[in-house]
């Protein structure tokens, strides 16, 4: 077991290598010219020289990937120290820069996969009880529609609703209202930091805030979750064992035991790469609702040409992913002793 | 085997999901080719009246009898305008030509190039497909949202970038799907027949084998269309996608998205309906196509 | 007489439906039967007949979405529907067991086999998770399995076919039932562990007074342990006779068309052919193919070792000749079939056509020799196309190996399909929807399109419904006497073999153990496991029951892996006649006098000549 995990984070870090690689070259290699977008179009040859030189982009490309990568001790830090560069606009480092958006962004998304298992689940377990009934047919037409919806736009819809027709929920303007001062950062989850500093109206408040954000995705996140759970779980009740567990005269409650593992199993898989994708697309859901987490300053690097940002960004971004698949594998491999690890 | 004869009530439900897929799908096409044609007004040239709101449904049958008779200066605004004075409707039923033929075309794209690639990968096993796959792993690596607007962003926001950003990050999606089946169908008998009946290799691969690993990514397809047509409207609503004013709906959405807060609804609401139901008639149509195919 | 003797089970006039988005369909439909104490009943019928349904609407279990429409179920006397569903619980598993097919797909792959067998047996009985843990351990090694206190922490996909079987047995009996049912239990067994397994359950239902159903699809089975036959046909029972009847005279036109290919063979060898039938002299003496040193190694993943699939084999076959081969799964025949077609190359030895070596060739060779010989394949669905229709599937090898016109290689496949007794509108079908059979027809067909000479039939008949195979068979050689084929009939059935082939040669463990004339290995055999497995076949016929004569040549223990073969003879570890130097030393295999050869010193040194 830990020389699978060794195995995999190593074989995790050789392809987050690729990729760090890999996006460095494409940004570099696509027609954006960022140092234009620094100095403005019209500045003189010197100028634009001078930027140039300020961004390091007038040295050789693999002078540049190495002091990226930290391979060359002449020029300072790099990845290799755990260092993401600075930013382009704004000047601070790329890591103290996501480590502030980036709580925002996992809290959305664990709050988001919480409830949407905890309603998903049951639904459709009970669509499975009795395939092709009536309940079960709505409910597929259901997963299938609430699968295939733009977020963003239900997003937009939820506060139309929820904020200007019924007044229930906050304005899609933040976490917290400008006149609330925030809790001192401890781990940079806004629920977790008001707890710890005792300020319980804060952490109702973030929580209020992130009442429309969350639906919004749990209602995405729901299509998929269900469809897949309702799946499994027919083909678990339609099984041989499970059959042959009624001829043995096994209670009821045992057998349907032996099918929900059977079916949870193999939903684990899809899980963690339902979060991976997210993680991407939650940021459309945090422009909406301007959140302030990791996707909207992804939108902000990329739209600005701030290219260690970018880096930082899909390199935090595949690494979580990356952790996310090995931790729900591990799970997968605990519960179903046919995945060998 | 006489199960045509009768029919089940939960038969036709289910047919009739499958038909609102189709009317669903064959509309976004119509208009694909023919909505800037049919549109009352030009999509993307403003009038003088900003921020009408759409006429009420109540209302509705009386303005469609007079802009036939005629006696309307101006056609009616169906969905209103918005606050650059575009007629929303006309832009609705536009917007097509625009996602449809980039969800398509990039479809198209990632679909041969993914077949032909599974193809090579699934059946000519050896160190140069190993490369092949593993490339296109780290391809899938990549979270899509992200990338997609970092490619259209950088390298230029115009159609034809959008199209090859869409392409290259579902192409190792069809490359998996097609190789897995070619693996599946390769050691089947048939293909083994067709073998000792002496083919060569080539023409086993490509007349019996190509034909019989296409099912599940012709499937995908019906997916990915769908996927597409939302990345294509998300990455527009970030501002990396296709540049105002063209008729696309992401774009809509996002200038209605702040006239929502106000109240004003009708903006973002239409074009998002349009987004939603196309999305989920080509859902339709890949689950009927799944659920054919298995059976 | 019978009647005094009490009955255990009785069920009259059962109906299955299903709900299916086309309609309600019925599986079973009037299915009455009774059985009795100490009575072994048979019930047979097709794939699709509705075996499995009623196997499992006797203990009131339906596979969802379907339920038992109407009928009535007596168990010792209790009504077995009408009860509550606690008290059916709870004779399900305890007074009714049930072996059901596909023994690793029945166990809970999640769980390990122990717990599950004490699931079943806390589930009816008063005793916690440590005496049932106990009690596992027990009944596995009941069952006969190899450090049972091991095995019971074994998940299923852990067990070999044989194994799970084996832990559905010791589930079954755990609980000594009255009644137990038995669908296809040995379908996952070789045969030499099908009859020991059989011999078992037969003996403990004449010792406790209770009774089994035993679904089964092979009448050697059926003839050999049941007292009487119930044959299921669409869904209906339309015979349910005294087995000696039904295999003297059986009453409906289905039932004989099972039994045809045994009546067949029972009406003796007279007409079997026994001289090679060749045209012109002078080749017939020649061999038409010839194997020497032939021997196929297969890689292993993540391993530097090596499966010996195949050693040491070397045969020839003449003209218009039919040569068998015949083992038990995994004894290489079918790799061996394949190997002589070059679909498999060959890691080491010589193959030859017409005194030609092929093993080396490639490109135009390969393709001309490819039109001279032919391979049909076991599972007929699996070997065509499913999109193709059948013209095309037919015009395939006349476009790769004939340059008839086009109008030509129509009536050509119109005549093709003749040859097998298939009708020429079917040209415009697809495989799908056809029967088994006829899509091995259509399989031979093909084969036959560029006129080879020698055909390889790869268990061509293993998939078929018993009245197929019988047909298949009499075409078979139809067509070996009208157009002087040669044959390479790969089975492990060891009936037809018997009754299409001239000469035979038994594979173990990738070697041939014995070559010989059909008359001297099946009548005679000597090498020991051609012996062990000649008698536990279980031919068709209850007037030589095995349970009634006991054979003395069964062998023990299970087979060795071929990736760690043992050094001397490869029986050696299971055979009852080994000495010292068969562990010690390689067997090759020589020629006795009466022309047969064998692989075992002891016989070529006269020392095991018993069974002459």
């Amino acid at each position: 077991m830990t020389r699978y995990i060794i195995r995999r984070l190593t074989v995790g870090l050789v392809q987050l290598l690729c990729l760090v690689i890999a996006v460095f070259f494409l940004i570099r290699l696509l027609p954006a010219d960022p140092v234009s977008r620094f100095v403005g179009l019209n500045s003189s040859a010197e100028a634009y020289a001078q930027a140039e030189r300020n961004l390091g982009l007038d040295r050789p490309i693999m002078v540049q990937l190495g002091h990226y990568l930290g391979i060359l001790p002449a020029e300072g830090n790099g990845l290799l120290q755990g260092d993401l560069g600075t930013s382009w606009v704004t000047g601070s480092a790329v890591t103290s820069e996501i480590a502030q958006t980036l709580p925002v962004t996992l809290e959305l998304l664990t709050m988001a996969f919480l409830f949407a298992l905890v309603v998903s689940v049951p639904v459709g377990m009970l669509a499975a009880l009795r395939p092709g009934g009536a309940a079960d047919k709505g409910v597929f037409v259901y997963s299938l529609f609430a699968g295939s919806q733009p977020e963003f736009w239900w997003g937009l819809l939820f506060v139309y609703l929820f904020f200007f027709t019924l007044g229930v929920a906050p304005a899609p303007l933040g976490l917290l209202s400008p006149l609330t001062s925030s809790p001192p950062t401890v781990t940079g989850f806004v629920t977790v930091d008001s707890l710890l500093a005792g300020r319980p109206d804060v952490f109702l408040e973030a929580l209020h805030h992130f009442m429309l954000p969350v639906a919004t995705m749990v209602f995405i996140l729901s299509g998929p979750i269900i469809k897949m759970v309702r799946q499994n779980m027919v083909r678990a009740l339609g099984s041989d064992f499970v059959l042959y567990a009624r001829c043995t005269g096994l209670p009821r409650r045992r057998v349907a035991f032996y099918a929900l593992r059977a079916a949870l199993a193999p939903s684990i898989t899809l899980i963690g790469i339902l979060y991976g994708f997210m993680l991407g697309g939650a940021v459309l859901i945090e422009s909406v609702f301007s959140l302030g987490g990791l996707g909207q300053y992804a939108i902000r690097s990329i739209l600005a040409f701030d290219y260690p940002a970018i880096q930082g960004v899909i390199l935090v971004i595949t690494a979580i992913s990356l952790l996310v698949y090995l931790a729900l594998d591990l799970i997968h491999a605990f519960i179903d002793p046919r995945v060998t690890l | 085997m006489t199960a045509g004869a009768t029919r089940d009530p939960r038969r036709s439900r289910a047919d009739l999901l499958l038909w609102i897929g189709i009317s669903i799908v064959a509309t976004a096409i119509f208009l694909a080719a023919f909505g800037p044609v049919i549109a009352p007004y030009d999509p993307t040239l403003a009038t003088a009246r900003v921020n009408i709101p759409p006429p009420r449904p109540a209302d509705w049958p009386m303005l469609a009898w007079r802009s036939i008779a005629g006696s309307l200066d101006t056609p009616p605004h169906w969905f209103g305008t918005d606050a650059n004075g575009f007629d929303l409707f006309s832009r609705v039923i536009s917007a097509p030509r625009v996602d449809l033929t980039i969800a398509l075309a990039a479809n198209g794209l990632s679909l041969l190039v993914g077949v032909f690639l599974g193809l090579l990968a699934g059946y000519f096993r050896n160190l140069l497909t190993e490369c092949l796959m593993r490339v296109s792993d780290v391809l899938q690596s990549f979270p899509v949202f992200i990338s997609a607007m970092i490619l259209v962003a950088l390298a230029g926001r115009s159609t034809v970038n959008i199209v090859i950003a869409l392409a290259l990050l579902y192409t190792p999606i069809y490359i998996r799907l097609t190789r897995s089946e070619v693996l599946s169908q390769r050691v089947r008998g048939y293909v083994e027949a067709a073998r000792a009946l002496g083919n060569p290799e080539v023409v086993v691969a490509l007349r019996h084998v190509l034909p019989n690993s296409l099912a599940p990514a012709l499937i995908q397809s019906s997916v990915t269309i769908g996927f597409a047509i939302l990345l294509t409207a998300g990455l527009s609503f970030v501002g990396a996608g296709v540049r105002p004013p063209a008729p696309e709906w992401g774009l809509m959405i996002s200038s209605g998205a702040n006239q929502i807060i106000l109240g004003e609804w009708w903006p973002s609401v239409f074009p998002g309906v349009a987004v939603s139901l196309t999305v989920f008639g080509f859902a339709v149509l890949g689950n009927a196509l799944e659920t054919r195919y298995n059976n | 007489m019978s009647n005094v003797v009490p009955e255990i089970l009785c069920a009259e006039n059962l109906k299955v439906t299903y709900r299916t988005p086309g309609g309600p369909v019925s599986p079973l439909v009037d299915f009455s039967l009774s059985i009795r104490e100490r009575e072994v009943v048979g019930l047979i019928g097709d794939a699709g007949s509705g075996k499995s349904t009623a196997a499992l609407a006797l203990m009131g279990v339906v596979r969802p979405p379907g339920n038992i429409e109407t009928g009535r179920v007596a168990f010792c006397g209790q009504d077995l529907l009408g009860m509550s569903e606690e008290e059916l619980r709870s004779l399900r598993g305890r007074d009714i067991g049930i072996i059901v097919q596909n023994p690793r797909g029945a166990l809970n792959p999640m769980l390990r086999v122990g717990s599950q067998i004490g699931n079943v047996y806390r589930s009816h009985s008063d005793v916690g998770r440590k005496g049932a843990a106990k009690h596992a351990v027990e009944m596995l090694r009941m069952v006969g399995i190899n450090d049972p206190e091991r095995r019971v922490d074994s998940y299923a996909h852990e067990l070999s076919g044989g194994m799970a079987q084996r832990a559905l047995i010791a589930m079954a009996l755990s609980s000594s039932p009255r009644l137990l049912i038995a669908d296809e239990p040995t379908s996952g067994l070789d045969v030499t562990i099908q009859a020991q397994f059989l011999d078992e359950m037969w003996s403990t239902v004449q010792k406790t007074g209770s009774a089994i159903l035993l679904v089964s699809q092979d009448l050697g089975v059926i003839a050999n342990y049941c007292d009487r036959i119930v044959v299921l046909h669409d869904g209906r029972i339309v015979e349910d006779q005294k087995v000696v009847d039904f295999f003297r005279a059986p009453g409906h036109p289905y039932s004989r068309s099972v039994m045809s290919l045994q009546r067949n063979v029972a009406r003796g060898r007279d007409d079997s052919p026994a001289t090679p039938h060749s045209a012109a002299g002078a080749v017939a003496d020649a061999p038409l193919v010839e194997v020497r040193d032939l021997a196929k190694d297969f890689p292993m993943r993540d391993s530097d070792k090596v499966i010996r699939a195949v050693q040491e084999v070397a045969f020839e076959i003449r003209p218009g000749e039919t040569f068998g081969l015949v083992g038990e799964s995994g004894s290489g025949k079918t790799t061996v079939g394949r190997c002589l077609l070059r679909l498999e190359e060959p890691t080491s030895g010589r193959i030859s056509y017409l005194r030609r070596d092929i093993t080396g060739i490639g490109g135009r060779d390969l393709r001309s020799y490819r039109s001279r010989m032919q391979i049909v394949f076991q599972d007929p669905f699996d070997s065509l196309n499913p999109r193709w229709k059948v013209r095309r599937i037919l015009r395939e090898p006349l476009d790769l190996h004939t340059d008839l016109p086009r109008a030509d290689k129509e009536a050509r496949s119109r005549e093709l399909l003749k040859m097998v007794g298939l009708s020429d509108d079917i040209l415009d079908l697809k495989p799908k929807g056809m029967s088994a059979g006829a899509m091995q027809r259509l399989n031979i067909a093909r084969a036959l399109a560029s006129s080879p000479e020698f055909i390889v039939l790869d268990e061509p008949t293993s998939v078929l419904a018993p009245g197929a195979v019988s047909g298949l068979i009499d075409l078979l050689r139809r067509l070996q006497d009208t157009l002087g084929l040669s044959y390479l009939f790969i089975s492990h059935d060891l009936t037809t073999v018997e009754h299409l082939c001239h000469r035979v040669a038994v594979m173990y463990l990738g070697q041939i153990v014995e070559v010989g004339t059909v008359d001297q290995v099946f009548n005679a055999p000597q090498h020991p496991y051609a012996r062990a497995l000649l008698a536990s076949h279980l031919f068709p016929d209850p007037t030589r029951r095995r349970v009634d004569s006991p054979p003395e040549d069964a062998l023990e223990g299970e087979i060795p892996s071929p990736v760690d073969l043992p050094s001397g003879c490869y029986l050696a570890g299971r055979c009852s006649h080994a000495v010292n130097r068969c562990h010690a030393e390689p067997q090759t295999l020589e020629k006795l006098a009466d022309g047969r050869l064998t692989r075992c010193w002891r016989i070529g040194a006269g020392e095991l000549r018993t069974a002459a």
